[in-house]
């Protein structure tokens, strides 16, 4: 189970030529996944949800707060933890000039996946992600939608325990958004733990178990999709944020 | 299990080698060595020749004795006779090399500082030596006095080793301060690739994800670097052995010298050039790693293309020898340990107290950067 308390995160911003300020992009977060579950993070941007990943996936160190994998810190087991866990976001890059198979590989090989099995992997994974065409192409000559397709063999590669997605359909098209989509549902049957942000509240409508909505670095309501529409009275998980981010509004 | 250092060691090399602009930068400074020295050594040839051949033309405003003729003649000197202004004139217009007056015994030679004037004066001087000596021996001889017997009161040998042959010293050096030069640059393009580059293009932060310690990302990297650069350096030496060997041949200003290094010297500069690409890939690395792009690391790292150079260029114009304190400054003790070798020394006191500064320098800049790489500041500066 992973288990996030009281998660802080402080920036320092440049405010000026010589000035700077400090400011909160995550103040104070606090949730749990269990296994076999889809946790939304959901919320506009610069609402703070990829700087809370970052923190989750260990790129990050919080400035306050805890995060346990099964009851393991970074601090203390930051290889056995990223061993189990993926991250995935719309922004990550693969190396240009290696093909898939390369790619895979050496992920795979990094992840310290038994050699003997290292192959087998990679044909499953390729078979499923109908990336046999590709396979051995550089990457710097596939289209997005491929690319989208190799980063996502390569969270597949290592057969994590928990897959932290950020914004990991942002800016594809609707094949290549359902191939994300179909694999986090699949992933999850399977028993695993998925955290996935997204600012398309359809989306996570769809597939989340549980939604954290988070303004301004603050979760504003946490529930099942259902829970968070029955509280807010609105039919959609968009009105229900639009509602939520009023009623913040007049308390301030 | 893979060594971790092994895998990313893997993934840098194939990086590295499947960019065009990295190969270019390992290989085009090399290919300029032998360029270099046959260059160099056909102009040091070509100036040799001049010295006898292009600058004797010598104006003379007086009218020499039949012997003075017959030096001019042996020495190779060209004259032209005429009066004084018009050999000033001549001479301002480059139509000779310097110009001589009379006054009783008082002879003038005349010009301006400068190449020509400075080769035709030292003809002079010879020419000079010579009719002195003929002059000196008649008036001896008039006071029946044997000439040769006071010319020969004292006798004087000459005890000196024949040193390198100046030209030979100038080249090899030369040419060895191009592979440092070389190794250099082609350690600067992977290592600001491996990590500014790697930290724009967004792959350094899939990197971080891995379960893999920052130690094995740095050492894996700097192997890398430092082996492009190595390639770099073996390759021009390779090359300039070649290079050193067709000058021996081809050019007269090296005659009975042998420009190639010998088997020990080859161990030598051998080790010198893993030093250097163990010392410059660190550096450029650690440089690299601060800055946030591409192009910031590529201005950050210009200056150590210098720095690299000069020090080993003054060391050898001021023929500074090697020393226990300067075998400890990087960057020159490279130099004066070739320099050294070239004059026949091989002091291993000096190259293992190279190695060893360089050690604890490597060792620093690494645990810098590793440090770095543990703290999230790597990827977010700010």
């Amino acid at each position: 189970m992973l288990k996030v308390e009281n998660v802080k995160k402080k920036f320092i911003k440049q405010t000026g030529k010589k000035a700077k300020e400090e400011f909160y992009a995550n103040k104070g977060i606090s949730f749990e996944a269990k296994e076999g579950t889809i946790v939304g993070i959901l919320g506009p941007n610069g609402a703070g949800k990829s700087t809370l990943l970052r923190m989750i996936a260990g790129i990050l160190e919080p400035t306050e707060g805890t995060i346990e994998y099964d009851g393991m810190t970074h601090e203390k087991y930051e290889l056995a933890i990223k061993k189990s866990l993926a991250f995935l976001s719309g922004n990550t890059k693969i190396y240009n000039s290696l093909s898939p198979y390369e790619l895979l590989k050496m992920c795979a090989e990094l992840y310290e996946v038994p050699e003997g099995e290292i192959e087998k992997r990679i044909e499953e994974i390729s078979k499923t992600l109908g990336m046999e065409q590709f396979l051995y192409n550089k990457i710097e000559n596939l289209s997005t939608g491929q690319t989208q397709r190799v980063n996502i063999a390569r969270c597949l590669v290592h057969n994590p325990k928990y897959y932290i997605l950020d914004e990991a359909t942002s800016g594809l098209d609707i094949i290549s958004s359902q191939i994300i989509l179909d694999f986090i549902k699949s992933e999850k049957s399977k028993g695993k733990t998925v955290l996935y942000s997204t600012h398309y509240m359809e989306e996570a409508e769809n597939i989340c178990d549980e939604c954290l909505m988070i303004n301004e670095g603050v979760v504003i309501k946490r529930g099942t999709p259902e829970e968070i529409k029955v509280f807010t009275k609105t039919t959609n998980l968009r009105d229900a944020f639009f509602k939520l981010i009023e009623g913040v509004h007049d308390e301030k | 299990m893979k060594n971790k250092v092994w895998l990313i060691l893997k993934k840098e090399i194939r990086e590295t080698f499947r960019d065009k602009k990295s190969l270019s930068m390992m290989l085009i400074i090399p290919i300029l060595i032998p360029l270099m020295v046959l260059g160099m050594s056909a102009l040091f040839e070509a100036q040799m020749n001049e010295d006898i051949n292009e600058y004797n033309k010598i104006g003379i405003a007086y009218e020499p004795t039949e012997v003075e003729k017959e030096i001019f003649k042996n020495l190779g000197i060209e004259v032209v006779y005429g009066e004084v202004d018009d050999l000033k004139e001549k001479y301002s217009f480059g139509e000779l090399d310097l110009y001589l007056t009379k006054e009783d015994t008082v002879y003038t030679i005349n010009g301006t500082e400068g190449a020509s004037t400075s080769y035709a004066s030292k003809l002079v001087e010879s020419y000079f030596v010579a009719y002195k000596q003929f002059l000196q021996s008649e008036y001896l001889a008039d006071k029946n006095i044997d000439p040769n017997e006071v010319f020969d009161i004292i006798k004087l040998d000459r005890n000196i080793a024949e040193s390198n042959n100046y030209f030979s010293s100038y080249v090899t050096v030369y040419s060895f301060l191009f592979i440092i030069m070389a190794i250099t640059v082609s350690a600067t393009y992977p290592a600001t690739d491996s990590t500014a580059g790697e930290k724009e293009r967004g792959t350094l932060e899939t990197l971080l994800t891995f379960p893999i310690k920052s130690r094995d990302i740095i050492v894996g990297k700097f192997l890398s670097v430092s082996l492009s650069a190595a390639i770099t350096g073996f390759l021009g030496l390779i090359l300039m052995e070649i290079a050193l060997y067709l000058s021996s041949n081809w050019f007269t200003v090296f005659e009975g010298v042998d420009l190639t290094l010998s088997p020990l010297h080859l161990v030598v500069v051998s080790l010198v050039i893993i030093t250097f690409s163990l010392l410059i890939s660190g550096l450029c690395i650690a440089i690299a790693s601060k800055c946030k792009t591409f192009k910031e690391a590529q201005s950050a790292l210009t200056p150590l293309n210098f720095i690299c150079f000069f020090p080993g260029m003054i060391a050898f114009m001021l023929d500074i020898e090697s020393s226990v304190w300067l075998s400890m400054i990087p960057f020159v003790n490279v130099t004066t340990i070739f320099t050294d070798m070239t004059n026949g020394i091989v002091d291993w006191l000096d190259i293992g107290l190279m190695f060893l500064s360089t050690g604890v320098i490597i060792f620093v800049v690494l645990w810098l950067i590793i440090r770095q790489y543990k703290s999230e500041k790597v990827l977010f500066t700010n």
